[in-house]
């Protein structure tokens, strides 16, 4: 996730970061639901951080570190770029 | 500062940039390719939508445009650009766009020539329509609701060899199958002999008594001299505008930065019977155009959870619930041909763009008519619920622009052709007008929105010029 705020331009990224630190408190979620903008750019940061995590990604049939492995020796084997 | 001369200074390596300097360079022209971006090595792809899209989009993907409503326009960034990280679809420029552009705007279009250029580039890039297989269970809901209905539908084309249906077209393809111009053209340019130079951000196009003398660029190491009779602009068609507004050319017309055209786009899920696994196969597979000719496209797309669970329009246990069934979700895009037209500002000096761009009534209407027939089509397919992309309690014929959540693919038209001085600026040439061998070669030239997805259209193009400038006849 820092990564991904860190390279967005400002102001969004001086934003995104206060906004993700609300959101992962309840106080801070309650008053982000106030303004709905806000509070659907919390929810977004959130799930994305939360869907990132490879527990919870297999568990939903998805493997990236196995994608990424088959995507690499594919094009080893082949001879790609 | 490094010196360089050469027949054609070309700048940006994507759809037209790349094309251009292997044609030219494979032409016997001595080529320079200058390139803002990097070069990214597959093996740095990770299928992470987060950290891909810091890595392989401009500002990490979060190109936003102002207006009502905000809307996100994802760049790519690096060797390929935007062809780096789109979903690879490959459809020719309808008939009917061609024929307004002739009509409209005066470009001498000859369609034989066209199609060669055409040609050309789909067998560069290995241009093939996926098939049911390898298209996955996203494709096949969306394709039993087409069918159930009776709606004109069918398997993309796209730029890819060798695809196993790794789902991560927009984060990098892992096994390079996505035949992008980064891993095409530009090898092919660099084995004609061209000279590649990345991380050159281009700050001058120097012109005298109406001819361009070269450009000028900062890269990490210094500056970048390129001497040449002939340059083209192909930095896309957010930036190629700014290149040319803050070097006080193409002004003219008052059309530079203008004219703004896109493809803003939505997508609804559905929640099935069947297992989906939405992002085990190729996203973007499979279209519906019964609805084309109103400027309503239904495009596949879909992606891994993270992805899946920043664009699902649900709050709370709600959106954890239906993330608990992630694999029985189904995705489909809605894209609308605008009529809406934004413009383009430079402000801070070259590299920040403000964008603007209100969607008009017309697209409303398209988005709200597009949203009731994602959810027929769902329905039609056995969906048990349909998401879309609304505020709770909200359905489609009331929607407000605001109430859109959107993202735009595939912008047009900021330095249009235009055989009119007056009306455009660059010619049926694509050359700059009144700028003797100042030519663009990306999409900013597109004078209209094409409806469909505009890569080859701009490869094609890009081949054309290539081909002009070689004083020869595109090949068949």
């Amino acid at each position: 996730m820092d990564e991904y705020i860190a390279a967005a331009p400002q102001p969004q990224r001086s934003g995104m970061y206060a906004v993700l630190a609300l959101a992962r408190r309840p106080r801070g979620a309650a008053l982000l639901s106030r303004v709905r903008p806000l509070a659907q750019v919390g929810r977004t940061l959130l799930a994305m951080e939360r869907y990132e995590e490879p527990v919870v990604a297999r568990s939903l049939g998805w493997d990236a570190e196995a994608v990424i492995a088959r995507g690499r020796a594919l094009r080893r084997a082949e001879g790609r770029p | 500062m490094s010196e360089h001369e050469a027949d054609v200074c070309v700048i940006g390596a994507g759809a037209g940039g790349a094309v251009l300097a292997a044609e030219l360079a494979e032409g016997g022209a001595s080529v320079v390719l200058l390139e803002q971006g990097p070069w990214h090595d597959p093996d740095s792809f990770d299928a992470s939508p987060p950290r891909m899209l810091a890595k392989l989009y401009r500002d990490a993907g979060q190109t936003l445009t102002l207006g009502t409503p905000p809307i996100v326009l994802p760049l790519g960034s690096g060797l390929g650009g935007t062809t780096l990280v789109n979903s690879g679809t490959c459809f020719r420029t309808p008939e009917h766009v061609l024929e307004r552009w002739r009509a409209e705007f005066g470009l001498e279009l000859d369609s034989e020539t066209l199609d060669r250029c055409f040609q050309r580039v789909e067998e560069a890039l290995s241009v093939s329509e996926v098939t049911p297989e390898l298209a996955g269970g996203n494709a096949a809901v969306a394709r039993r609701g087409a069918e159930r209905l009776g709606w004109s539908h069918g398997y993309l084309r796209r730029n890819a060899r060798g695809c196993v249906g790794s789902g991560v077209c927009a984060f990098g393809c892992p096994t390079s199958a996505k035949q992008h111009t980064g891993i095409t053209y530009v090898p092919r340019a660099e084995a004609a002999g061209a000279r590649i130079v990345t991380g050159a951000t281009v700050r001058e196009i120097e012109v005298r008594a109406g001819r361009v003398l070269g450009a000028r660029a900062r890269t990490h190491g210094g500056e970048v001299e390129v001497r040449a009779p002939r340059v083209v602009v192909a930095a896309g068609t957010i930036h190629t505008p700014l290149l040319l507004e803050a070097n006080g050319i193409g002004r003219e017309s008052g059309q530079l930065g203008g004219n703004l055209s896109m493809h803003p786009a939505t997508a609804a899920f559905a929640l099935m019977d069947e297992v989906v696994d939405m992002a085990k196969g190729v996203p973007q597979s499979f279209y519906v155009d019964e609805w084309a000719g109103e400027g309503i496209m239904f495009e596949g797309i879909a992606g891994p959870p993270s992805y899946a669970a920043m664009s699902l329009p649900l709050e709370g246990e709600r959106h954890a619930e239906a993330m608990r069934s992630y694999r029985h979700l189904a995705q489909l895009g809605l894209m609308v041909s605008d009529s809406s037209r934004g413009r383009v500002r430079r402000i801070g000096g070259l590299s920040r763009p403000l964008i603007t761009y209100d969607l008009d009534e017309r697209d409303l209407g398209r988005f709200r008519t597009g949203l009731r027939r994602i959810r027929e089509l769902f329905e039609s397919a056995g969906a048990h619920e349909v998401y879309l992309p609304l505020p709770p309690g909200t359905e489609p014929e009331q929607a407000r622009a605001k109430d859109l959540g959107l993202m735009a693919f595939h912008p047009l038209g900021t330095a249009r052709a235009d055989a009119d001085p007056s009306r455009g600026v660059v010619d049926s040439n694509l050359q700059v007008h009144g700028i003797e061998g100042l030519h663009v070669a990306d999409g900013s030239v597109v004078p209209s929105s094409l409806g469909v997805n505009p890569q080859i259209t701009i490869m094609a193009l890009a081949t054309r010029l290539a081909y002009h400038l070689l004083e020869r006849p595109c090949p068949s």
